[in-house]
C-alpha cells in the first residue's frame, strides 16, 4: 500500500537555555527556563521594570518550580496531585498567549511553551489544554510582531506526536486549513514551520483526510493541490522560506487515491513538473518527498503505460539518481535512455540510502506488468543497477537491488500472472513469504552488527626512513 | 350594388400602352450585361466579387474604390478602424495570404486605439501570420508585446511557446508553457509543446556533454602524444620560429590543434596501443619537383621498406625510368645550417629522427630521394654541403 513518508518525525530542537545558575531539571523531565538575562525595560503604560521582575510570567515559573518540586520521589512521574498543579500552572501562561498580550510576554509564555514541546510529558501535558492549545495556533498564524514562529514550532513538536493529533484537531478544527493557507502564502515568513506541521500531520490517515477536504474546499477555479505542486516546483515561490518540507506533505497526500489521481492525470501537466526535483541538490527533505510522491503514484498500474510512455518519461527521473560516473561503451551507452547518456566524471549518485531504496521500489512497481517490465528493460535500467549494485554499501537497499536485477533478468511468470500487482497470493504461501522476508531482515541486521563491531584493522607501524 | 362596368376599350389608351410596351420588345436597356462576357462583368460588382482584387483601381473599378473609402475613412474613430483592419487581416489570414494579413495588422496597431485587448489580439494575430511565415523571432516579438498589453492572454503565450520551439529556446518554451497552463491546465498544444520542448532541451544538454566527454578525450590523446615526442627527444620546429623552448609544448597544442587547418593533408602523429608513434612523412623529389606524402609512417619501420613498396611501380613522372628502390638516396635537410645529411635506407625513421641535427618542421619530417649518382643528383648535391 503506499506508504507514508518515512522520514522521522520532526521535531524542532528547543532552543538551548542559556547557562544560568537557576536552571532546574525537573522531575517530570520540565526543563525550565531560569532567568535568560535582563531585557531591556520596554517601555509600557504601566510601570516599567524588567522582565524577569514583572509578576505574571514570574509567579508561573515560580509556580511550576515549586509544583516539581512537590511531586516528590526520583523515580519519576508525578503523582497525580502534582500533575494537577502543574496543569494549574501551565494554564496560567494562557493569557500571556492571548492575541492582546504584549508583545514581549508573548514571546517569552511562547518560549515556554517551545520547551515544554521538546519533552514527551510535556506535550502531554500540553494536550489537555485545549483553550491553550487554541491560543498557540492562534498566535502561530498572528502576523508581526507576534512570535510566530516559536508558536509554529511549538506546534511543530506538538504534531510530531500521533497522540496529539485528536487534541490538536478537537481544539482548532479549521487547524490544516488554516495551515495550509500560511504555507502556500507567498509572503508569508514561517511558511515552512507551518509546512513542517502539516507534514507531521498529515502522516495519520485523519489528518490527511481532513487536509485533503481543506485542499479540495480551497478557492474554486484553481485546485488547492495545482497550488501546492506550484509552490513546490516554482523556485522562489516564498522569498523567504524554503518549503521544503512541502515535498513530504505531498507525498502524504498521495497516500489518498483522489490525490493520485490528480497527480497523474493525463490532461494535465502535473507529475511532469515533479520528475526534475529527483535531482534537487539542496535538500534531501524535499527530495525525498518527491520521490515518495512518486513511488506512491507508481502503484497504479492502470498508468504505467503512460508514465513509461514520452509524454511523461519516468523512468530516467528514477535512474538518474542510483546512476555514478561509470563509463559505458558506445554501444551500451546508445541504449541508454538521453539523459543518461555521456555523464559527466563527477557525477554523484543520491547520498541518502532510504531516497534510494524507494527510487529501486518505484522501478520495482513499475515492472509489475509484463509491458512495463519490458519497457524498463528496453530502456537500459539493468545497465545502471549493475553498476549500483556494485557499488552500493547499505545492505538492505543492495538486497532490494538485487531483487529488481531479478526481476529484469529472469524468466517471464507464468501465463495469468502478467500483473504481479493482481496477483492473488494463497495463504500458505504467504506465510512463507514473510517468514524468508524476516530471515533476510535478521540476516541484513546481523551483517549489519558485525561491520560496526569489526575491530579496526591494525594500521601498519611507521616505517622507519 | 350595382354589377362592374366593364370598361369600354379605349382605343387612344391601347395604343399608347402598345407604344409604351414596343419599347421594351425591341431595343435593349443600357447598362445592361453582354451576352459574351457577362461573368466578367459580374465579377465587377463588388456585392457578387469572389475575390477581391489585390489593387483597386478607382477608374476601372469605382463602386469598389468607394466602398473603400467607407470603410477606412479616417473620420472614423481609432477603434473601429482598428477594429477594421483586423478583420481585413483575418480574411487575408484565411486565405493564407499571411504578407497581406501582416500589413493589415500592421495598419490597425498604427492607430494606436486605446483599448488594450484589441490591440493584444492585433499583436497575437500578426505573431500567428509571422509564424506560418517563418518569421520566428518577430512572431515572438509580437507574441511579447501582445502579453504586455494583457499578460493572461492564452492564444499570445501559445503563439510564444510555438516561437520559442521553433528558436530552440526550450528552457523558455517550458517556461512559458507553465504560465499558459496556469491558466488553463488542459490546454491541449501547450502540453504537447511542453513534453516536447523539455525532449528537446534533453537531448540538447546529452549532446552538449557528449561533445564535452569527446574534446576532453582529445585532449588528453593529445597530451599522451605530446609526452611520447618528448620522450623521444625528437626537435620540433614551428612557425613561427621564434617559439621559446619553455613554450614549446604549449605550442605544440595549440599547432595539433590547428594542424587540421594548416596542414593540408589534415594528417598528424598518431600513437597506437603499444606506444609507438606513426609519423606523416613527406617525400620530395627534387630532379621532378614532386612528393609523396606517407600518412602514417610508424617510427619502427625502415625508410627501404618503404621505398620497395611505393616504387614498386615506377611513377608516371619518373622520364627516364630510372627511380627504381635500390637505387635511390635519402637525404634530410638541416635548414639551420643550410646542410644535408644522407640517410642510410635500412634505419628506421625514429633513428633518423633522434639525429642531433634533424629537425621536425610542422610535425611533418620532410625527406629528399634521389636517383644515386644521376646526373641530377651530382648537380644538386655538388651545389651543397652533404655530410
Amino acid at each position: 500500500m503506499p506508504r507514508a513518508s518515512v522520514w522521522p518525525r520532526l521535531r524542532m530542537l528547543v532552543p538551548p537555555p542559556a547557562p544560568s545558575p537557576q536552571t532546574r531539571i525537573g522531575l517530570c523531565g520540565f526543563r525550565l527556563f531560569g532567568g535568560r538575562g535582563r531585557r531591556p525595560p520596554v517601555a509600557t503604560a504601566r510601570s516599567g521594570g524588567t522582565l524577569a521582575e514583572l509578576p505574571g510570567v514570574c509567579e508561573v515559573r515560580a509556580g511550576m518550580e515549586k509544583a516539581a518540586a512537590d511531586t516528590g520521589s526520583s523515580t519519576g512521574g508525578g503523582g497525580p496531585a502534582g500533575l494537577q498543579t502543574l496543569e494549574v500552572e501551565v494554564a496560567k501562561l494562557l493569557p500571556f498567549l492571548a492575541p492582546g498580550a504584549r508583545a514581549d510576554l508573548q514571546e517569552e509564555a511562547a518560549r515556554h511553551v517551545l520547551a515544554l514541546t521538546g519533552s514527551g510529558p510535556g506535550r502531554t501535558l500540553l494536550a489537555s489544554q485545549e483553550a491553550l492549545l487554541r491560543a498557540l495556533v492562534d498566535l502561530a498564524a498572528a502576523p508581526a510582531p507576534a512570535p510566530a514562529r516559536d508558536a509554529a514550532r511549538a506546534l511543530v513538536n506538538l504534531a510530531a506526536d500521533p497522540c496529539l493529533h485528536e487534541p490538536l484537531l478537537v481544539a482548532e478544527p479549521g487547524l490544516p486549513a488554516r495551515l495550509l493557507g500560511r504555507a502556500l502564502d507567498p509572503q508569508w515568513p514561517w511558511a515552512e514551520e507551518a509546512a513542517a506541521v502539516l507534514a507531521n500531520l498529515s502522516r495519520e490517515p485523519a489528518p490527511c483526510a481532513s487536509l485533503m477536504e481543506a485542499l479540495t474546499a480551497a478557492e474554486p477555479g484553481e485546485s488547492g493541490l495545482e497550488r501546492l505542486v506550484r509552490a513546490l516546483c516554482t523556485p522562489g515561490y516564498n522569498a523567504r522560506a524554503p518549503l521544503h518540507y512541502l515535498g513530504p506533505v505531498l507525498s502524504n497526500l498521495s497516500q489518498r487515491p483522489a490525490a493520485r489521481a490528480f497527480l497523474l492525470d493525463p490532461d494535465r501537466c502535473v507529475i511532469q513538473r515533479l520528475l526534475p526535483l529527483t535531482q534537487y541538490p539542496d535538500s534531501t527533505v524535499r527530495r525525498g518527498g518527491v520521490v515518495g510522491t512518486l513511488r506512491n503514484c507508481c502503484f497504479e498500474h492502470r498508468h504505467h503505460e503512460w508514465l513509461l510512455g514520452p509524454k511523461v518519461d519516468i523512468l530516467p527521473f528514477l535512474l538518474l539518481p542510483l546512476a555514478g560516473p561509470e563509463e559505458f561503451s558506445e554501444e551500451e551507452m546508445e541504449r541508454l535512455p538521453v539523459d543518461l547518456q555521456y555523464l559527466p566524471p563527477d557525477k554523484q549518485r543520491e547520498p541518502d540510502a532510504d531516497i534510494r531504496k524507494m527510487l529501486i521500489e518505484a522501478i520495482m512497481l513499475l515492472t509489475a506488468t509484463a509491458q512495463g517490465r519490458q519497457q524498463v528493460r528496453d530502456q537500459g535500467a539493468y545497465l545502471i543497477l549493475r553498476e549500483l549494485h556494485s557499488w552500493e554499501p547499505e545492505s538492505d537497499v543492495r538486497v532490494t537491488c538485487e531483487k529488481l536485477i531479478q526481476v529484469l533478468i529472469g524468466d517471464e511468470p507464468e501465463h495469468g500472472m502478467e500483473n504481479l500487482l493482481e496477483v492473488q497470493v494463497p495463504e500458505d504461501v504467504e506465510c512463507q513469504l514473510q517468514r524468508l522476508d524476516r530471515q533476510e531482515q535478521e540476516q541484513c541486521q546481523r551483517e549489519q552488527q558485525e561491520w560496526e563491531l569489526a575491530p579496526e584493522p591494525q594500521a601498519e607501524g611507521d616505517a622507519p626512513t | 350594388m350595382e354589377p362592374l362596368e366593364l370598361l369600354e376599350p379605349d382605343p387612344i389608351a391601347d395604343l399608347a400602352r402598345e407604344a409604351f410596351q414596343e419599347e421594351f420588345q425591341g431595343g435593349c436597356y443600357s447598362g445592361r450585361f453582354h451576352e459574351d462576357n457577362w461573368e466578367e462583368e459580374f465579377e465587377k460588382i463588388p456585392l457578387f466579387m469572389k475575390k477581391a482584387p489585390s489593387e483597386i483601381d478607382p477608374m476601372k473599378n469605382p463602386d469598389l474604390a468607394c466602398l473603400q473609402s467607407i470603410i477606412f475613412d479616417d473620420e472614423r474613430s481609432p477603434e473601429e478602424q482598428a477594429k477594421m483592419y483586423k478583420n481585413e487581416g483575418n480574411d487575408y489570414f484565411k486565405e493564407k495570404d499571411y504578407k497581406k494579413a501582416v500589413t493589415s495588422y500592421t495598419e490597425g496597431l498604427k492607430r494606436k486605439c486605446a483599448d488594450p485587448d484589441l490591440n493584444a489580439v492585433l499583436h497575437t494575430n500578426r505573431a500567428a501570420a509571422q509564424y506560418y511565415m517563418g518569421n520566428f523571432r518577430s512572431a515572438l516579438n509580437d507574441a511579447m508585446a501582445a502579453r504586455k498589453r494583457k499578460p493572461w492572454h492564452l492564444k499570445a503565450i501559445v503563439r510564444g511557446a510555438l516561437c520559442h520551439l521553433e528558436l530552440k529556446n526550450y528552457t523558455e518554451a517550458v517556461n512559458w508553457c507553465d504560465d499558459g497552463l496556469q491558466i488553463d491546465a488542459k490546454e491541449k498544444i501547450l502540453l504537447e509543446v511542453r513534453a516536447k520542448a523539455d525532449k528537446l532541451k534533453r537531448t540538447e544538454q546529452r549532446d552538449m556533454r557528449k561533445a564535452k566527454l569527446k574534446e576532453k578525450k582529445e585532449q588528453n590523446e593529445n597530451e599522451a602524444l605530446l609526452q611520447a615526442i618528448k620522450a623521444r627527444n625528437v626537435r620540433l620546429v614551428f612557425e613561427p620560429a621564434s617559439e621559446e623552448e619553455e613554450s614549446a609544448s604549449a605550442g605544440l597544442c595549440k599547432l595539433l590543434d590547428g594542424l587540421n587547418l594548416q596542414n593540408p593533408y589534415g594528417a598528424k602523429p598518431s600513437m597506437d596501443d603499444q606506444g609507438r608513434l606513426s609519423w606523416p612523412v613527406l617525400f620530395l623529389y627534387p630532379e621532378y619537383a614532386q612528393s609523396d606524402f606517407i600518412a602514417a609512417f610508424h617510427e619502427d619501420s625502415r625508410f627501404i621498406d618503404h621505398l620497395v613498396e611505393m616504387f614498386d611501380e615506377l611513377p608516371p613522372w619518373d622520364l627516364e625510368r630510372k627511380y627504381y628502390a635500390d637505387n635511390l638516396e635519402v637525404y634530410f635537410e638541416d635548414e639551420e645550417r643550410e646542410e644535408l645529411y644522407q640517410v642510410p635506407p635500412k634505419s628506421t625513421l625514429r633513428q633518423v629522427l633522434q639525429h642531433p641535427r634533424c629537425f621536425v618542421k610542422d610535425l611533418t619530417p620532410s625527406f629528399l630521394v634521389c636517383v644515386e649518382s644521376s646526373v641530377f643528383s651530382r648537380r644538386y648535391f655538388g651545389a651543397r654541403n652533404v655530410q
